[in-house]
């Protein structure tokens, strides 16, 4: 040490080393940490069949993070399990923002596992991307909200009208109804009969039935005497089998042009493979289909990748439905953060509200309370199934896109005996 | 009053002045969210020992009285906008008509009959409510609740407080009825319901009065849930889930006294929080089974059994 000057200045320095990480710490330290995104998925429980969503999340990620991540910082996803319960929802999204401090959150999968947390995000005034919750956000009305899935406005009422649309298309006069006594079938028998009413259309039949009933005879005799020319139905998978097969024991009416609607269950590879050609005919609404009017390279690199993924972990193999939007939650997510330059809520929010966001499902603009602004819930027809095999269904000319007519690739082929018999 | 009742009541004392006073604590409200669980389950598992575990009959059906208190509780808020106070208190007596309705309808037989007629009445309410309309059917029902008392830091905080009244109070109810001359009565029903029936003791009036008072609590437990969820549906209100919980913790816990469910429901509820958010939930639901087995098995007194001072003594 030379002189005293010397050792102040030696001091003040070694000080201001120390003091350097308090002081700048807060600001540099957060530009390191990772953009945390929370989610819950139904891994266990009745929805566990959504659970290869979970795909859709982890690809996204990877992309992501390739890429170089969000504004510098890598993406990391918190993912708990619901267990299909709405009662686990409230303290599994207090734990992803009060102690996991999560920047953005995924809903839970549908309407009912949904609702337990929109007062919460309404409070708490988060940012939520929505999986495919029905009218999810109609109640709590909160403007930092936006569905990932393609049901558009007012859709507690008119995800399904393209089904009601091609019936009026068809001269249909007369439509049954029935419904599993379940949530979402409840509320799209609900909207359908709406809508037939605003088309003119007599409801001739409209019925609900016990969840796990699985004889339909009575049913399609009663449909059958009816005497309806389009027959709209929102089953879930047990009951969806069930009723093809009731219907190709009974038979049904040569009048029937349309037949289906909202029946979970063709969608997913598990009952494509069971019924096979059984499905000829039928009319039903889906998110995806690999037809010439969605498929892009962006979407078949997404499936190119599912794919082996999904055989892996012994989800279904198709993964049309649900997993494509899972994906489009995450580049929705990453487009407000890169467009608002921000992880704030209100700026990511604002952004998506501005602005229109290319995705893999196409470009998705957004209504004040996040509904699509265009529904493109998708009405396909099933044709040219042969045998068994889940394969040809990544073919085009098998679920052939009915309504909305921007995606079109062909005509209604009615009535639907004939359909099915093709 | 005896010392054991004094010191009752001084833990009691403690416990609500500590629930009243953790919010301002812990800031956090992810632990209001979680204690909110697990003390439901503490009140559930309390309700459910007054008929199962002191009278012996097990019952099934703790998910129906659970989910009548949530839906009627819903209802009361949404229609004629009761405050919450209100809503447990109606649902505590509508709780015990439907505990005295199906006790008059099953106490009769026993056994595995009457946990399959326990069964029963959840799936016949579950049915009730996915059809009627007013009540959301399958669809559910949003409850948007008030805002809290200005005394309160928040809604999961004032949900929390509110459930640690209601807990304390069942555990209190159940204590007064295991020392009272109901709860003597009861435990002679258990060690033979024909010997106490010849000995004068009036069996079905005291099961009676059992299925009132488990049915009560059960029923006072689901009164708040609307307000914690924001949002009813059956299927979730009427779970089996509640009713396997129901059991299972007493189970572990210690049916004899009023502190086996107590133990039982913090350490099984508190074990399945903390499961949720850790490790995936079907090693949760192992867990679970792996130790009731293992209670069953080994320990059929319970937890309060293994540890409390009546060890090894002959039991009815």
């Amino acid at each position: 040490m030379k002189t005293r000057r010397q050792f102040h200045k030696l001091m003040a320095a070694t000080a201001a080393g120390l003091a350097a990480p308090a002081i700048l710490g807060s600001k540099v330290f957060a530009q390191d940490k990772p953009i945390r995104v929370g989610a819950s998925v139904s891994l266990t429980g009745p929805l566990a069949s959504t659970k290869n969503g979970q795909i859709g999340y982890e690809l996204w990620r990877e992309d992501v993070n390739a890429a170089g991540g969000l504004l510098g910082r890598k993406v990391e996803l918190v993912i708990y399990d619901d267990q299909s319960s709405a009662a686990n929802v409230p303290a599994i999204y207090s734990k992803l923002v009060d102690v996991d401090a999560c920047d953005v959150l995924f809903s839970p999968y549908g309407a009912n596992l949904s609702a337990p947390v929109m007062p919460f995000i309404k409070q708490r005034d988060l940012f939520m991307i929505g999986m495919f919750g029905l009218a999810g956000n109609d109640v709590a009305k909160h403007d930092k909200f936006f569905h990932s899935g393609p049901w558009g406005p007012n859709s507690g009422r008119d995800w399904a009208r393209g089904f009601f649309d091609l019936a009026k298309a068809q001269g249909v006069k007369k439509i049954a109804i029935i419904n599993a006594d379940l949530e979402f079938s409840k509320n799209a028998a609900k909207g359908g009969a709406e809508v037939a009413k605003e088309y003119g259309m007599e409801v001739v039949f409209n019925q609900s039935y016990p969840p796990n009933t699985s004889d339909f005879s009575s049913m399609i005799r009663n449909i059958n005497a009816g005497d309806p020319e389009a027959i709209f139905i929102a089953s879930y998978p047990a009951d969806s089998t069930a009723i093809i097969r009731g219907v190709k024991e009974i038979g049904i009416s040569d009048k029937v042009k349309l037949f289906g609607g909202a029946m979970i269950g063709p969608q997913y590879g598990a009952l494509l493979g069971s019924l096979g050609p059984e499905l000829n005919g039928l009319v039903n609404s889906h998110t995806f289909v690999p037809e010439p009017t969605m498929q892009t390279p962006a979407i078949k690199s997404f499936f190119d990748r599912y794919t082996p993924i999904a055989v892996k972990q012994g989800v279904d193999p198709l993964g049309f439905y649900i997993p494509p939007f899972y994906y489009v939650a995450g580049q929705l997510a990453a487009a407000a953060i890169k467009g608002s330059n921000s992880v704030d809520p209100a700026k990511m929010a604002a952004f998506l509200h501005a602005n229109a966001v290319d995705t893999i499902a196409g470009k998705i603009a957004f209504t004040e309370i996040g509904d699509w602004k265009e529904r493109r819930v998708l009405m396909v027809q099933l044709r040219g199934i042969k045998g068994n095999d889940l394969e040809q269904f990544r073919n085009p000319g098998h679920q052939v896109i009915l309504d909305p007519p921007s995606l079109k690739t062909g005509d209604l082929a009615a009535p639907y005996n004939k359909a099915r018999a093709s | 009053m005896k010392k054991n009742s004094l010191l009752f009541l001084a833990g009691a004392i403690i416990v609500l002045t500590l629930g009243f006073l953790m919010p301002w604590l812990l800031r956090n409200p992810f632990y209001f969210f979680a204690g909110y669980v697990v003390l439901q389950y503490v009140t559930i598992a309390t309700g459910w020992n007054i008929l199962g575990g002191y009278a012996g009959y097990i019952n099934f059906g703790a998910a129906g009285f659970f989910g009548a208190g949530v839906y009627l509780s819903a209802f009361l808020f949404t229609t004629f906008g009761l405050p919450l106070p209100l809503c447990i208190l109606a649902a505590a007596i509508v709780g015990a008509v439907l505990g005295v309705l199906m006790g008059y309808l099953t106490l009769r037989i026993q056994g595995v009959y009457f946990a399959i007629a326990t069964l029963g009445l959840v799936v016949v309410l579950e049915t009730i409510v996915h059809n009627i309309s007013g009540l959301g059917g399958a669809s559910g029902m949003a409850v948007y609740g008030p805002r809290p008392p200005a005394w309160s830091l928040g809604p999961s905080q004032y949900n929390f407080t509110v459930m640690v009244v209601i807990a304390v109070a069942s555990v209190a109810l159940a204590r007064w009825v295991e020392i009272s001359w109901i709860g003597r009565g009861l435990r002679a029903v258990r060690a033979s319901e024909d010997a106490a029936e010849c000995s004068g003791v009036p069996t079905l009036r005291l099961k009676l009065v059992a299925c009132a008072l488990s049915g009560a609590v059960l029923a006072a437990a689901g009164a708040p849930y609307p307000f914690y969820t924001s949002f009813v549906e059956p299927v979730t209100a009427f779970s089996l889930i509640i009713g396997l919980n129901a059991i299972a913790m007493p189970l572990i816990g210690g049916t004899r006294t009023w502190v086996g469910p107590v133990i039982g429901a913090l350490l099984l509820a508190s074990v399945q929080q903390i499961a949720t958010v850790t490790i995936s939930s079907e090693l949760n639901i192992l867990f679970v089974g792996a130790v009731l087995i293992a209670f069953v098995a080994f320990a059929p007194g319970g937890i309060s059994d293994l540890f409390g001072r009546n060890k090894g003594r002959a039991r009815p």
